[in-house]
């Protein structure tokens, strides 16, 4: 047995210190070669490319956080620098190790999580196999970025610039069922355990680095009601954190359900994003200690993509 | 939790190792016996309730015959002369009514879940069954893990029972793990008894050598199952899912591509399971053996799925042979039919229910039947020419075992091969005849690198590197084929060595895997059989 436990350590701490390696030049190559890495991870590779220091908000959440807030509008309007590190159907862990991947290099002065990953449960079995993999991925990101070595064959193939997270998606598919979608009840969905722990542990970072965590949920008629909202208030409640439910603002945000989703309510398309951001940024300049870095050295990129966006977003605006 | 999941590789595996490792040795058994009902449960969930009956059936039914050998053994020591063959005759048709019932059990069960629907709706297009005063609809039967496996498994135990080739075990327990071993419930192998017993209840204690060993074997499936199978799927699901958009050579890309895929999956699957049994010191007999070497079909069949074609020959092959419809034949084909004649239609005999049973083994589909009917019509064949062939080969000076001869063999059992996977994996019998027409039908073979491979969703690269792999599988099947592995390992390689070829393996699978963007995780392919 002792042999075993020797030799196996030796083994072990050998194997670990090539991971360490692979995974410091995997992360080395990722910021170099920019665009390479596709996919889920790709938010991942691009958050721990970005300068350093130079976000001031973060939007995690799933799908509906990076179609709901356009960082490149909250740039023109307030100058507040924003990154969208959502992932479609992230999960919570996933949710989790984005912000301490994003914590490496920056120190943001405000976290907007959207909601709806709260209520993300694909069962005990593959909550405890992601919780190992993220882990996994997280601290040997060799595992996350190893289709690397596929840019040896097409060094090419790299991906064009994204607004920080944000893609201008103008298609249009209509929702036509009931607008008035929160109606009146006390019920409570329920919080699944695990998004309770990685929550708990999600608060706990942003306690520690003294950054305010915000909740808010995207308008959205396929994937809220009230039961979840109140869920979402009760939870914000007893955790002291402040909550923005925009699905009792749509009228006020003036969201037009015939032309704001491009895929009957699931998810706002530019148009509704563009709307729903330009809420939000009212709310956060006011509410948030947000410089405005407009022109300031060091975010000239920043001024480049949102001319960029403008053209894009004026172009789809008038087909 | 299949074996190639994080899950399994890095929880479940770990923990059942310390907890087998920390109890004295003789209750070892028993730690395998609750992980592997806990893997079994953790996948089936309520339907455990399948094994424990199965084990119960299997256990009883081996001791209530064992019963009747002692009794039998016992009657014919005080009995004298010919009333010993009485003795023998009746406890014989005692014995067979246990194992009748035994196999009748286990086998009704399997018959009801798995084929239930199929009976169904083929009765159902054939005839109309309202007439009936009761109603008989399709339902929704839940299939339990392995329950092909664990099945035969225990109808080929208890006929080793009755055919006294083994004593019955005493113990419930020790039945229940020989049925559902966790590494091998999913996928096989089929073990006998013999196989396995000697080492699964021993409960040695772990060694590095056996660890280490262990390990490698299951990362070379990994090899093969991540980096190459599951590249395949891709380019196989495409083809075979959207089949009336390809013909010609895509098609027959498509057939070549899933055999690969289903011999690298299945390959892989029996190493990661050797290799789990392996760290706990369990020997599991071998499932594969180099089976693209083969030169005709019954040989494939003799180095591919080996477990189920032993198995198939034990229980099937060999009763039916020695039966009594085959007994008649014999002798009145001797008198009148000629000796080839008489020897071909004894093996269409015992040879046409282990091939239909082949077919239907494999899941409730016309187009398995078909599969298992192509071999049998294909190796009959191949027997049945054998004499001509043998006289052309000795007139054109042709040694059977020239280099060039056999190369035409091989090349001819590749082409039998891919032709009865195209079928296998079809979708359905229909989907299956369309495709194999389709071939023929504006056969190009500049489709295979004017570029028209590379629109079915896998890039250059992941070519490359299913060639690459394709090559180190081609190598190390080369070595093992000469007998070179084993030469190889007696050397007593250095650890360093061991280690470093461990380490190339982990790398290997880490880098160029295909799990992450850009792929989906798939499913072991006969784990859904």
């Amino acid at each position: 047995m002792r042999k075993i436990l020797k030799r196996g350590l030796l083994f072990l701490l050998i194997l670990i210190l090539l991971l360490a390696g692979c995974s410091a030049w995997a992360k080395k190559a990722v910021v170099s070669k920019r665009g390479s890495i596709k996919g889920r991870s790709r938010v991942f590779a691009d958050i721990a490319a970005e300068k350093e220091n130079t976000l001031d908000v973060l939007v995690m959440g799933d799908s509906e956080s990076f179609t709901s807030i356009s960082p490149m509008q909250l740039w023109r309007q307030h100058g507040i620098a924003a990154y969208d590190c959502g992932q479609s159907g992230q999960k919570i862990q996933e949710t989790y190790y984005m912000l301490k991947t994003a914590l490496k290099t920056q120190e943001p002065r405000l976290v907007l999580l959207e909601a709806n990953l709260m209520f993300r449960n694909p069962g005990r079995l593959e909550n405890l196999q992601s919780a190992i993999s993220e882990a996994m991925l997280y601290h040997f990101p060799i595992f996350r970025y190893h289709n690397i070595w596929k840019t040896m064959f097409d060094s090419s193939a790299t991906l064009p610039d994204e607004y920080k997270g944000f893609t201008i998606r103008n298609s249009v598919k209509s929702y036509d069922g009931d607008e008035n979608y929160m109606k009146e009840t006390s019920e409570l969905k329920k919080i699944p355990e695990f998004v309770d722990i990685y929550l708990k542990k999600i608060i706990e970072i942003c306690q520690g680095k003294d950054i305010p965590l915000m909740l808010y949920s995207a308008p959205s008629p396929v994937n809220y009601n009230t039961a979840k909202h109140n869920a979402i208030q009760d939870y914000a409640d007893k955790h002291n954190l402040p909550y923005l439910d925009l699905n009792y603002k749509t009228k006020e945000l003036k969201i037009n359900w015939k032309e704001d989703s491009y895929d009957k309510g699931d998810h706002l398309n530019v148009f509704g994003a563009e709307k729903v951001t330009a809420y939000m940024g009212e709310y956060l300049a006011e509410k948030y200690d947000l410089p405005d870095h407009r022109g300031e050295a060091g975010y000239e990129e920043w001024d480049r993509l949102a001319e960029m966006y403008r053209q894009e977003f004026l172009a789809v605006k008038g087909k | 939790m299949a074996y190639h999941t994080l899950l399994y590789g890095f929880v479940f595996l770990p923990l059942c190792l310390i907890a087998y490792q920390m109890v004295p040795q003789r209750h070892r058994w028993k730690v395998l016996l609750a992980f592997s009902w806990l893997f079994f449960f953790i996948i089936s969930r309520k339907l455990l309730i399948y094994l424990i009956g199965a084990t119960v059936i299997t256990h009883y039914t081996g001791v209530r015959l064992e019963l009747l050998h002692a009794h039998e053994e016992k009657e014919k020591e005080e009995a004298a002369g010919r009333k010993k063959k009485e003795i023998r005759l009746k406890y014989q048709k005692r014995s067979r009514q246990v194992l009748s019932l035994g196999i009748l059990m286990l086998l009704g069960v399997l018959i009801y879940l798995k084929y239930y629907n199929f009976f169904i709706h083929n009765i159902e297009s054939i005839i109309d069954l309202s007439f009936l005063p009761f109603a008989l609809h399709e339902k929704n039967l839940l299939l339990p893990v392995g329950i092909s496996f664990y099945t035969l498994q225990a109808v080929g135990y208890m006929a080793d029972v009755y055919w006294g080739k083994i004593r019955a075990e005493e113990s419930l327990g020790r039945t229940a793990l020989f049925l559902s071993f966790f590494p091998q419930i999913m996928e096989g192998p089929i073990c006998r008894y013999t196989d396995t017993a000697d080492t699964l209840y021993a409960g040695r204690a772990l060694t590095w050598e056996n660890l280490s060993e262990g390990y490698i074997r299951i990362f070379w499936g990994f090899f093969k199952k991540l980096i190459i199978a599951d590249r395949l799927s891709v380019i196989v699901g495409e083809i075979f899912g959207n089949y009336m958009e390809y013909k010609g050579a895509v098609v027959a890309v498509g057939a070549v591509a899933y055999t690969v895929q289903l011999y690298m999956e299945f390959s892989g699957c029996m190493d990661m399971v050797i290799g789990s049994g392996q760290v706990f010191g369990i020997r599991l007999p071998e499932n594969f053996r180099q089976p693209f070497c083969a030169r005709s079909a019954a040989e494939f069949w003799r180095r591919w799925h080996i477990s189920l074609g032993v198995w198939f020959k034990t229980y099937i092959f060999y009763p039916v042979s020695v039966s009594g419809i085959v007994k008649k034949w014999n002798s009145f084909g001797r008198k009148h039919a000629g000796k080839y004649l008489t020897r071909l239609v004894t093996s269409a005999l015992a040879l046409f229910p282990v091939w239909l049973c082949n077919g239907l083994w494999h899941g409730a589909r016309w187009s398995y039947i078909f599969y298992g009917m192509y071999y049998f019509t294909l190796i009959l064949a191949g027997m049945a020419v054998e004499p001509v062939r043998d006289r052309i080969l000795a007139l054109l000076h042709i040694h059977p075992d020239s280099f060039g001869w056999r190369t035409v063999q091989i090349a001819k059992t590749w082409l039998i091969i891919f032709t009865g996977e195209l079928f296998f994996r079809a979708d359905g019998l229909r989907a299956g005849l369309h495709m194999f027409r389709s071939i023929f039908d504006g056969f190009e073979i500049r489709q295979l690198w004017d570029g028209t491979l590379f629109g079915l969703g896998l890039e250059r690269a992941d070519f490359a590197v299913v060639a690459a792999g394709c090559i180190v599988v081609a190598v190390i099947g080369s070595l093992n084929e000469r007998g070179l592995i084993p030469r190889i390992h007696s050397l007593r390689l250095s650890e360093p060595v061991k280690w470093c070829t461990f380490y190339a393996l982990i790398f290997a699978v880490l880098i160029f895997a295909a799990y992450g963007d850009g792929y989906q995780a798939v499913d072991l392919i006969y784990a859904g059989f």
